[in-house]
């Protein structure tokens, strides 16, 4: 598959998420909790194969990388901040809409924009990546290390 | 960093906000960095007549004082230097990273310049804060290339103060609710909101880095900028949280003949006038 493929892919996992997430009542705390748990991880592992792999790789051909950098940190803060409210409060809908629009904003960004610029990069080209990103996604959804790490994380900013 | 911050948890924003300098209108940074600046000259100054002519102990305790004082403000310029750091792009990213690595070595020598004055060691201290010295100028003149050249920390809006009266933007039918609406106001772009029935209307590029606000959307009545994700007060365009801290530029509207109509407040005005029309027909402000 190629590259923008495969994180297109990846991008509706994460609106489907989102939007499962935003389809739960207030009475719904433990499948709150767990949407966010596979929200957490997928944000994860999604940030890392475009981080390590996408990025670097378009580099050349997009004047868009600061920015998509930006808007991972901000999807980052708004993260936290949803890990920390209260699942079953008032402020929950609210702090999970605002995570939406952050993602929504940064992932139609990169489909409008970025992904047809990456297209200079040539098929095979971006058909050689898109393999290799797969092979990394794959291994990062498996490593137990990655996982472990990022449980510790959530852990601790939904205890702070 | 996102972590470090993270780790502040609910008070992560407010005090970013507080580092950035959003309740001072611009950039707490500059503010900051005269402290470490001046009294490190002070103490330059200081060990220079003591050591032409050795003075009473007291210019020994005086320069101590100051560099301690320039490495407690320098602390403060680190956090606030940081702070900001973390939003910008590219060539300023880089610049701002060289600023900081300058400037935490210089503060480490006048940290190890006051321990060795604090232990009566004055030869040795004044080498290490002339050294200091020397980095902290090299590291403030890439400071201002940051402001000068790269527009780190200068307000980014559209400073023409046009339309100056009222001028017809949009029918008011084609403005949906809690979707910001771009406008071009001949040549400026204005986005317009409407939101719990008044309508606002807004520059369309962030103080902060310029980014296009018609990609902004609302969270708790406030306009969010979509790249760093700063917020905005719908009536006045004031920052509200960082890390912008000047307000985005803001136009008065009113309703006429089913047409929304917008002209722009002078900045220097924004304190008492933030008229917006709403859309029950009780109509803006008029001159």
């Amino acid at each position: 598959m190629k590259a923008d493929q495969v994180l297109i892919e990846h991008h509706d996992v994460l609106r489907g998420l989102l939007k499962q997430l935003e389809a739960t009542t207030d009475d719904q705390g433990k499948k709150r909790q767990k949407l966010l748990d596979s929200l957490v991880s997928e944000l994860g592992v999604h940030v890392r194969i475009e981080d390590e792999l996408f990025y670097p790789a378009v580099e050349k051909v997009t004047p868009l990388l600061a920015i998509s950098q930006a808007e991972h940190r901000a999807i980052d803060d708004q993260l936290a901040v949803v890990l920390r409210t209260d699942t079953g409060g008032p402020d929950f809908a609210t702090e999970v809409k605002m995570l939406a629009a952050t993602l929504d904003h940064h992932a139609g960004e990169e489909e409008r924009v970025m992904f047809p610029q990456s297209h200079a990069l040539g098929e095979a080209a971006l058909e050689s990546l898109g393999t290799q990103m797969e092979a990394r996604k794959k291994q990062l959804e498996r490593s137990r290390f990655t996982q472990l790490l990022r449980s510790a994380k959530r852990e601790v900013l939904r205890r702070v | 960093m996102a972590f470090a911050f993270g780790l502040a948890g609910a008070r992560a924003r407010p005090l970013q906000d507080l580092l950035h300098g959003v309740w001072l209108g611009h950039p707490l940074h500059p503010v900051i960095t005269d402290i470490p600046v001046g009294a490190w000259t002070a103490a330059l100054m200081l060990d220079t007549v003591d050591m032409v002519a050795p003075r009473p102990a007291g210019f020994r305790q005086a320069a101590q004082l100051s560099v301690g004082l320039g490495v407690v403000g320098g602390i403060g310029g680190a956090l606030t230097g940081v702070t900001d750091w973390q939003h910008t792009h590219d060539d300023a990213r880089r610049a701002g990273m060289l600023h900081g690595v300058l400037n935490t070595v210089a503060l480490s020598l006048y940290g190890f310049s006051w321990r060795d004055r604090h232990r009566g060691r004055h030869g040795r201290a004044r080498v290490a804060s002339t050294l200091g010295y020397g980095l902290t100028i090299a590291s403030s003149y890439v400071g201002g290339r940051l402001v000068f050249r790269h527009r780190v920390g200068v307000d980014h809006v559209d400073g023409r103060l046009t339309p100056r009266d009222f001028v017809p933007v949009l029918l008011d039918s084609k403005l949906p609710e809690d979707s910001p609406t771009l406008v071009d106001c001949s040549g400026v772009p204005v986005v317009l909101i409407r939101h719990e029935g008044r309508i606002s209307a807004l520059g369309g590029h962030c103080p902060h880095l310029g980014a296009p606000m018609v990609e902004g959307w609302l969270y708790r009545g406030q306009f969010v900028c979509p790249w760093h994700g700063s917020r905005f007060d719908l009536q006045t365009g004031a920052a509200t949280s960082g890390p912008a801290t000047s307000p985005l530029s803001c136009f008065q509207t009113r309703l006429r003949e089913e047409q929304i109509e917008i002209r722009r407040i002078p900045p220097a005005q924004l304190a008492t006038t933030g008229q917006t029309a709403t859309t029950e027909g009780a109509q803006g402000h008029e001159s």
